[in-house]
């Protein structure tokens, strides 16, 4: 009975075995070679870094799935930021202005990105980088080069503080995913997105509301990045007008390993959750190593690429055949 | 004389399932038609998968001139000569027919930096292998499916291919269309290339084919020159029983499903549409519980028409109406909401998602009005798909098995399930057996009977005269987008089906 259970879960994990194979490696081997790695300390340090990109991560798996992809997410975050410590200077309480600042995330990705791509059919690529340069200007005229102070006690307490013995952003990404997990697996609203994703057609002549569902998961990756926002703004004490333009790609990079597949219909958010977990990992431990950030980047961007390429390995044509065992979909028993 | 090509002992699992254990098939030598059938799943793409290269065996010998081969990928079967069509056009679109027939050469081949005079020289040469005289320059994106699937396999033949592998061919073309193809194959046999087939429709087996190997479940029960068999015997070396079916009668001669109730207004009713390019002026009337047919040629406006009556396809002019009332068609989901419901022709990319479970597909349209924050039952939809898979005689492993993973014919059966899942009042279906074996295909003409006598009204288009002639109560025929005839169904025969479909009256 064990048995079963656990080859079920072993099996369950088949599409991100790679990436939670190659956690544990590097966590022991971290373990191992810098001392200071498996602290309680650091490990609570490595979650709260990975506290904004895992929460981004799971927005943008659902994007993802549906077979598209946001560039905008760290321009969102980061006029977020902004928008919040402004919200907040006016005295307006902080959950008030948290719950403001999840919503203008949520209308910036639904009404910009999620109506350009779902309503009007435009490119993908077109509408986030769009949306991604356009936000970032406005942040460079809403802010000027000012940093903003912000010392209203939710964002301290988001970013910094602890919740029984915890860091909050760590209660906040278990938050999170355990939403997206449900609204993915439990959901019919989780299944339109999987069906969009595998074949938006079909979806349509089903009678499922194509455009509407991609508005909304554009909208949740929007409040996901506005949420990662608020959370930064805490983490540094202030609201900083610099985009991260590294973090849709991070987030892309953290999705596409975890096993979703860049072109829809398969994958999920546990294995983002170990995408992310390895991008987390491996920079504390490199930080650890007193290599450079710079070079993290460097590995970063190997790494999305490889991520990339795993991609097409999974789902590429004449190279299916050389991985043993895997179900494939599109095989050439379909071809009747 | 050592056979062309023989397969032995052939073993491939897909998880758990027995694709093919223990199968083989010899084919005799160059130039022969080899044809190979079996019901549903039992595992004849998987063998032309295996054949071409694009799966691995667990277990099995592949011999070609005697001498032991193992493909490790479709390029090497290539270079071996064996190259197979798929049955999903290939193509590229966008390029012109003497670019995608020469697409196969630059597979195997250096392209040694061609002219394109000399492009449309080696692709015409190619084409007259065929006997086509299709103009190089033009672009594959305006050639009728049964031309682009004749530019695939002039794509095969250019890499020098001697054994052309078909899977079910025929399956979406029309009668004069699969004689062109047979032609064609003729053609090539004269040349000394040998072809494997696969198809359902047994007369035209019996039209082309040389030998034949019977599939049962995964394992080859018959291997032998095609003139041993007839149909009969035919059908009963794939079901494996004496099929003591009765001979099927013809719709007219049986009691009609069609209600009494002559006052009540029918089920659907189409006057004057028209699609820009396709239809032209089409009335339609199906009453509840009827069954109506549309033959005629691709490109005679039939699916065209379907379309526009589920609102996917905008009409330039006319009127629908469902039980008496207007209806506007305009989107999918609306026309779903009132009653409609449409098997598009191509299950893969419209009529499935391919990557979801089986129950996942067969409860979509179900579910459509939950609240989508909602979670779906899983007691109530694992009853409600079994049941529709059941109904449909649905062979799969299990329910969550994605819908990829199933074999062609049974792809098709979930994609009819999922709308007697729903249960509308009028269905629209294009190529309702597509990919169906002979015994499930009558399975499933008895079930859409079910169906229409419980009063829903059934408009039918379909490709092969014989199908709609055992299902409809009445058949249209329809020529460059209008209805030239309507018949009932005991007073018309195939030939005179075709002589309508093709313009004469
Ligand atoms: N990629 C796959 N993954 C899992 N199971 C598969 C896969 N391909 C085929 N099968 C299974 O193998 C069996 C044989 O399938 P195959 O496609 O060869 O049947 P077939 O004879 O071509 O049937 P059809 O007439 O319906 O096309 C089926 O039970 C099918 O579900
Ligand atoms: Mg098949």
């Amino acid at each position: 009975m064990m048995v079963r259970i656990l080859g079920g879960a072993w099996s369950a994990t088949s599409r991100y075995r790679l990436v939670l194979l190659l956690v544990v490696a590097m966590f022991a081997a971290f373990a191992i070679t810098q001392p200071e790695f498996a602290t309680a300390t650091n490990l609570k340090n490595l979650l709260a870094d990975s506290s904004i990109l895992w929460i981004v991560g799971m927005g943008m798996t659902f994007v993802l799935l549906t077979g598209g992809f946001d560039l905008s997410v760290g321009a969102t975050s980061a006029l977020t930021g902004i928008f919040v410590a402004k919200v907040l200077a006016t005295g307006m309480p902080g959950g008030v202005a948290l719950l403001l600042a999840v919503l203008f995330g949520a209308l910036i990705g639904g009404l910009l990105n999620g109506f350009a791509v779902g309503r009007l059919g435009l490119s993908v690529f077109v509408v986030t980088l769009a949306t991604m340069t356009a936000l970032t200007g406005i942040v460079n005229l809403w802010a000027g080069t000012d940093s903003f102070l912000v010392t209203a006690p939710i964002v301290s307490q988001l970013g910094v503080d602890e919740l029984l013995g915890l860091p909050t952003p760590i209660w906040v990404m278990a938050a999170v995913f355990v939403v997206a997990l449900y609204v993915q697996s439990r959901t019919y609203f989780g299944r339109d997105v999987f069906a969009i994703g595998g074949s938006a057609t079909a979806a349509r002549l089903a009678g499922i509301r194509v455009p509407r569902t991609l508005m909304l998961v554009y909208a949740f990756v929007g409040a996901c990045a506005a949420l990662a926002g608020v959370i930064a703004v805490g983490r540094v004490g202030a609201a900083t007008p610099t985009v991260d333009a590294t973090l849709a790609l991070q987030a892309i990079a953290a999705v596409l390993l975890g096993g979703t597949a860049l072109t829809g219909g398969a994958g999920g958010v546990t294995g983002t959750a170990f995408g992310v977990l390895f991008i987390g990992i491996l920079q504390n431990g490199l930080g650890l190593a007193g290599v450079s950030s710079d070079w993290q980047n460097v590995v970063t961007g190997v790494i999305l690429v490889l991520a990339v390429m795993g991609d097409r390995l999974r789902f590429g044509g004449s190279l299916r055949s050389m991985l043993p065992g895997r179900r494939s979909l599109t095989g050439p028993a379909e071809l009747s | 004389m050592t056979p062309l090509l023989t397969l032995r002992g052939v073993h491939k699992r897909f998880g758990g399932v027995h694709a093919l254990d223990g199968a083989e098939l010899t084919i005799s030598e160059p130039g022969v038609v080899h044809v190979l059938i079996g019901q549903n799943g039992s595992g004849k793409s998987t063998m032309l998968g295996v054949l071409s290269g694009q799966l691995r065996v667990d277990a099995g010998e592949l011999r070609l001139d005697g001498q032991p081969v193992r493909f490790t990928s479709p390029v090497a079967a290539l270079r071996h000569g064996i190259a197979m069509v798929s049955q999903e056009t290939a193509v590229a679109p966008d390029l012109t027919v003497a670019e995608n027939v020469l697409l196969g050469r630059g597979l195997v081949r250096r392209w040694s930096g061609l002219s394109p005079a000399a492009t449309r020289k080696r692709a015409q040469e190619v084409l007259a292998r065929l006997e086509l005289d299709y103009d190089p320059r033009q672009l594959v994106r305006d050639l009728r499916p049964d031309q682009r699937q004749m530019v695939e396999i002039a794509r095969a033949l250019s890499t020098d291919a001697r054994i052309l592998i078909l899977d079910e061919p025929t399956s979406s073309l029309t009668d004069d269309e699969v004689e062109g193809l047979f032609g064609a194959i003729r053609q090539l046999k004269t040349q000394g290339v040998a072809t494997v087939f696969v198809s359902h429709r047994l007369p035209e087996l019996f039209a082309i084919g040389d030998e034949v190997t019977v599939l049962r479940d995964g394992r080859t029960v018959a291997q032998a020159p095609l003139a041993h068999f007839d149909p009969h015997s035919l059908v009963e070396a794939m079901v494996g029983e004496i099929a003591a079916r009765e001979p099927r009668q013809p719709r007219g001669s049986r009691p009609s499903s069609r209600s009494g109730r002559d006052d009540a207004p029918p089920a659907l009713r189409v006057r004057g549409l028209e699609v820009v390019g396709a239809v032209r002026g089409v009335d339609v009337e199906v009453g509840r519980g009827e069954i109506v047919g549309i033959s005629g040629l691709v490109g005679a406006g039939r699916s065209e028409l379907l379309e526009a009556i589920f609102g996917v396809r905008p009409l330039a002019a006319g009127t629908v109406e469902l039980d008496g009332a207007a209806f506007a068609p305009s989107a999918p989901r609306d026309s779903i909401q009132r009653g409609l419901g449409f098997l598009p022709p191509d299950r893969k990319t419209e009529g499935l998602v391919l990557g979801m479970s089986v129950r996942g597909n067969v409860t979509m349209v179900q579910t459509l009005e939950r609240a989508r924050l909602r979670s779906p039952s899983s007691g109530a939809e694992t009853r409600s798909a079994q049941a529709a898979c059941d109904a449909m005689g649905v062979k799969t492993a299990s329910l969550d098995a994605p819908v990829g993973s199933l074999s062609g014919g049974n792809q098709q059966k979930v994609a009819l399930a999922k709308w007697l899942a729903r249960g509308p009042r009028v269905l629209l279906l294009d190529e309702p057996t597509r990919g169906v074996d002979v015994a499930a295909k009558a399975e499933i003409h008895e079930q859409l009977r079910a169906v229409a006598a419980d009063g829903v009204g059934l408009l039918v288009s379909s490709s092969e005269n014989e199908e709609l002639i055992e299902l409809c109560d009445r058949i249209l025929v329809m020529f460059r987008g209008r209805v030239v005839a309507a018949l009932e169904t005991e007073n018309c025969s195939e030939p005179e089906l075709v002589r309508l479909a093709g313009g004469h009256t």
